[in-house]
């Protein structure tokens, strides 16, 4: 489509600054600056950074909406004072984790301790270079990009699992093999429902996905998967109605109890960064990406970064939907939760795959009628 | 009026099943009654009172220190007459000691652990006699009238932490 | 896992008060259970020998803080009958609205505290919206939102402000469309219904031998509520009914709770009616000289003061939100009380918690303990 991709831009920045400072000293000492070599490391960089910056100010902005919308859903306001609206909230409360002192039990694993929490957000933050928000966000095609995803995406409760068991306390171990096997649990309907996505997409590439809803979006002939799929991404955010892992009020401690500071500070970002992701998967898979119904007027559609802008909007309403379900329900029980997990959502996920299938063989919807051909 | 014959008739009932250990039975307004008994009478009275008489909920038991001996007070209810009664006997202060109720009425454990805490009365065949509100190895029983609320400073209190 | 002895308190957000709840589990079941009271405990019925009767109702809100003036009644009727003083009927009639009041009061923080056990977070925050519309009645009256003073030998303090019918009338006409959207909240609800149906069954020849009274034992289907089988304060003059439910489990407890609110509001409004048509004097006459001067010189030498005024002993029974509380108060003629004995009916529920949590799950035991609806300033005193 556009030619302008994150990555020409970040190539362009970086190949102005430094032919700019190879005009301040144009002597064949320094033509090491603009041979190509160092345009395309520091370009590559600068890429990774502004993806970083994103992602992690995206989150910051998730964790203010969360905040604000729960407040009004029980008739308060939320953070009001620091910035306006509470939005400098996020900020000020990660700056205090990062002055506190980290402690380490000195029965816990060194390795494990410190390793897990950063293994957990590392890998996390890596899904963002692999999840277009837009049109040309991404550096070059991606043909297996959805799997990618979702395989780094299940790393997360084996690095649970292992700070649970590094922190030498026999109730975060309990707390973190719950909380590990609600996650696991969960992949096989998410991974099911995603499998009826690729069938009616027919491509793994989450560009090509997003391309195909152009005429409608995938939550309507695949509306049993979404739904799969988003109660199976509750249970791997852990929100509420999924949240018993870190329930205070019926654990005695949780997996993170040892941790301090910066340490649950990353546990806490890394929650909020998988929850900006799944929703992201949610748009990406079933709401279209960033494509927007035709009857939308095409100057808001065809601004520089419309795309991106319609992307996030769709992200944040997601989100607010989860949060909604955070405000009504109250939490299941684990047996209860892993039952619901095996007993509804993968038959449901089966009939959908079932579906889907049906879909692509015949290509007419039976209700409506016979529409276009998806894709486009 | 009607208080007081439903007390003479429970004195004559009970004077005429138990003709020692009733001391008296005394009208108290709002209630049947108060009975005073000897405390070798303890169990028997208790059983007679609950399967006869129907008085099936212990309400509390209540210790009172009057220096020379201790009040032991229990409180009984019963849901087919609704009326209350007290049951009321005088230990002597040296030798506090009475069977424990716990194997009429369940519910009397919890109040005997906290009689025996705080006024120091022992309950024989109590499943389990140990400080219910104070810390563990409290070694003084706080509501007896020995035990001043304004100590002198150079008492020592000793408390085994657990 | 095998089995081991996990401590679920003193600080823990479950508790609901401070005390220790020792379980012992295998596994995800619960084997047996042991709570560790008395982190609370203040000696009031120690202090209480050391105070005048008026001074002692300071001690008596914080028994249980959360029914505050219900404590508040449950010793000042016990020692209105030990000194042999009558109220006037305006006092009775005020003291009964109080107490309605503070019964809705307190079971609307029972509820906000039990669906936040359970994960519902928004409810808690309409509970706390609500309770403080019946705080601000009570601070117009009382002067307080916690720690009253209100009740006094012979009376109250003082009497209801003029309009205060008006405005109490409104607040219960609100709280009734609230309790409506409580038990949307809750009772629509499939997960409410899966976390809490058949948890925590105590069947009522359990509760009758175990001593547990209160909306633990109408949950069980026995109606057994000391306002109708043992009246006080005015409750034989106003019409209303006793709210029971079988099932004697969480969910039974909820509905009891639930309809002894909207009982309340049905014994309300026939209090302002009455209060509205009855006015009149709020303290007795004829009050002896030093129950008039709580200030009175206390000596230091012993805990007699002798004056002359007639010895005598005195009872009080009282539903409190909780249950069952009694009250014994020993006279023996002189200013301060000889002895004042407090039971409070969360202590019996509590002691009873062998026989409804032991089988059931550690994520169980917060909506269990939850209905069973603990206060521990009255258990510990």
């Amino acid at each position: 489509m556009s030619p302008i991709t994150l990555y020409s831009v970040s190539n362009g920045l970086v190949s102005w600054v430094l032919h700019a400072l190879y005009n301040v000293f144009p002597h064949p000492w320094f033509d090491w600056l603009v041979n190509g070599d160092l345009i395309l490391v520091l370009s590559v960089l600068v890429f990774g950074a502004i993806l970083l910056a994103a992602s992690m100010v995206n989150t910051i902005m998730l964790i203010w909406w969360e905040r604000k919308l729960l407040g009004r859903f029980m008739d308060r306001r939320g953070a009001m004072h620091v910035g306006y609206a509470g939005l400098l909230q996020n900020f000020a409360d990660g700056f205090k984790l990062f002055s506190k002192n980290t402690y380490r039990p000195a029965e816990a694993d060194p390795i494990g301790f410190y390793a897990a929490p950063t293994a957990y957000m590392v890998t996390s933050l890596f899904i963002f270079a692999i999840l277009p928000a837009s049109t040309g966000w991404t550096a070059g095609a991606l043909p297996l990009s959805l799997l990618l995803a979702l395989v780094v995406f299940s790393f997360a409760p084996l690095f649970i699992f292992i700070s649970a068991w590094s922190q030498a306390n026999k109730y975060s171990l309990i707390g973190g093999m719950r909380s590990a096997a609600q996650m696991i649990a969960y992949e096989v309907p998410i991974l099911l429902a995603v499998v009826a996505v690729v069938i009616v997409a027919g491509t793994f590439d989450l560009n090509a996905i997003v391309q195909m809803q152009q005429n409608y979006w995938f939550w309507i002939p695949l509306f049993f998967a979404m739904i799969v799929f988003t109660t199976g991404m509750l249970a791997e955010m852990e929100r509420i109605p999924f949240d018993l892992p870190e329930a205070e009020a019926e654990l005695v401690e949780g997996w993170n109890t040892e941790y301090g500071g910066m340490l649950f500070a990353f546990f806490m970002f890394t929650d909020y960064l998988r929850s900006l992701i799944g929703s992201f998967l949610v748009v990406l898979l079933f709401l279209g990406g960033w494509t927007m119904p035709s009857w939308v007027p095409s100057p808001l559609t065809t601004f520089p970064l419309a795309g991106l802008a319609w992307f996030l909007v769709k992200t944040y309403a997601v989100f607010g939907v989860f949060v909604w379900i955070r405000a009504s329900l109250p939490r299941v029980r684990t047996d209860q939760l892993l039952r619901i997990g095996w007993m509804r959502m993968v038959p449901l996920a089966l009939f959908s795959i079932i579906l889907a299938a049906a879909l692509v063989l015949v290509k007419c919807l039976p209700v409506l009628g016979c529409l276009p051909p998806v894709g486009g | 009026m009607d208080e007081k014959a439903a007390t003479e008739r429970l004195r004559s009932q009970l004077s005429t099943r138990f003709p020692a250990g009733i001391l008296a039975v005394e009208p108290f307004p709002g209630t049947l009654g108060r009975v005073r008994f000897d405390p070798a009478l303890a169990l028997d009275l208790f059983r007679e009172l609950r399967d006869v008489h129907g008085f099936t909920h212990l309400g509390m038991v209540a210790g009172i220190d009057w220096v020379q001996e201790r009040e032991v007070v229990y409180t009984l209810w019963s849901d087919e007459r609704r009326v209350y009664l007290f049951l009321s006997t005088l230990l002597p202060a040296d030798r506090a000691r009475i069977e424990s109720a716990t194997a009429i009425w369940p519910s009397a454990d919890w109040h005997e652990r906290e009689t025996w805490e705080l006024v120091d009365i022992q309950f024989d065949h109590h499943p389990d006699l140990r400080h219910l509100l104070l810390p563990t190895g409290y070694q003084f029983h706080p509501l007896l009238r020995s035990f001043k609320l304004h100590e002198p400073e150079d008492l020592e209190v000793k408390v085994r932490n657990v | 896992m095998s089995e081991m002895w996990i401590n679920m308190g003193p600080q823990h957000p479950m508790t609901h008060g401070l005390w220790n709840l020792r379980v012992r589990v295998d596994g995800e079941v619960v084997l047996d259970v042991d709570p560790e009271m008395g982190y609370l405990h203040r000696g009031i019925e120690k202090i209480s020998e050391d105070r005048h009767y008026n001074e002692v109702v300071t001690l008596m809100d914080r028994t249980c803080y959360v029914a505050g003036l219900a404590w508040e009644h449950l010793f000042i009727t016990a020692a209105e009958r030990a000194l042999h003083i009558e109220p006037p009927e305006r006092a009775v009639w005020i003291r009964m609205m109080t107490e309605e009041f503070q019964r809705i009061g307190s079971h609307i923080m029972w509820y906000a505290a039990f669906v936040q056990d359970i994960g519902l977070m928004s409810p808690f925050l309409y509970g706390m919206r609500d309770r403080d519309l019946i705080l601000d009645l009570f601070q117009s009256y009382t002067g307080a939102r916690l720690t009253y003073e209100y009740n006094r030998v012979g009376g109250t303090r003082n009497d209801l402000p003029s309009g205060f019918t008006d405005r109490a009338r409104k607040v219960c006409d609100w709280l009734e469309d609230r309790f409506r959207e409580y038990d949307t909240l809750c009772l629509a609800s499939d997960i409410f219904h899966k976390r809490c149906d058949g948890l925590g069954r105590l069947k009522a020849s359990d509760c009758v031998r175990l001593g547990v009274t209160g909306p633990m034992i109408r949950s069980a289907g026995l109606k057994r509520d000391l306002r109708k089988d043992r009246p006080y304060h005015a409750y034989d003059q106003v019409q209303f009914d006793v709210a029971v439910a079988e099932g004697a489990d969480v969910t039974a407890r909820y509905l009891v709770r639930m309809e002894e609110m909207r009982q309340s509001l049905r014994i309300l409004r026939q209090c302002f009616d009455w209060l509205d048509r009855h006015p009149g004097p709020v303290v007795a006459e004829n009050l002896p000289r030093w129950l008039g001067a709580p200030y009175a010189p206390v000596g230091r030498e012993g805990y007699l003061l002798k004056r002359n005024y007639p010895k005598g002993v005195g009872f009080s029974a009282v539903e409190e939100p909780h249950g069952e509380a009694l009250a014994y108060i020993v006279n023996e003629g002189g200013e301060h009380p000889y002895r004042v004995k407090l039971k409070s009916p969360v202590f019996t529920n509590i002691s009873a918690a062998r026989h409804y949590l032991v089988g059931y799950r550690v994520a169980d035991i917060p909506p269990i303990m939850g209905s069973v609806d603990v206060c521990i300033g009255e258990v510990d005193r």
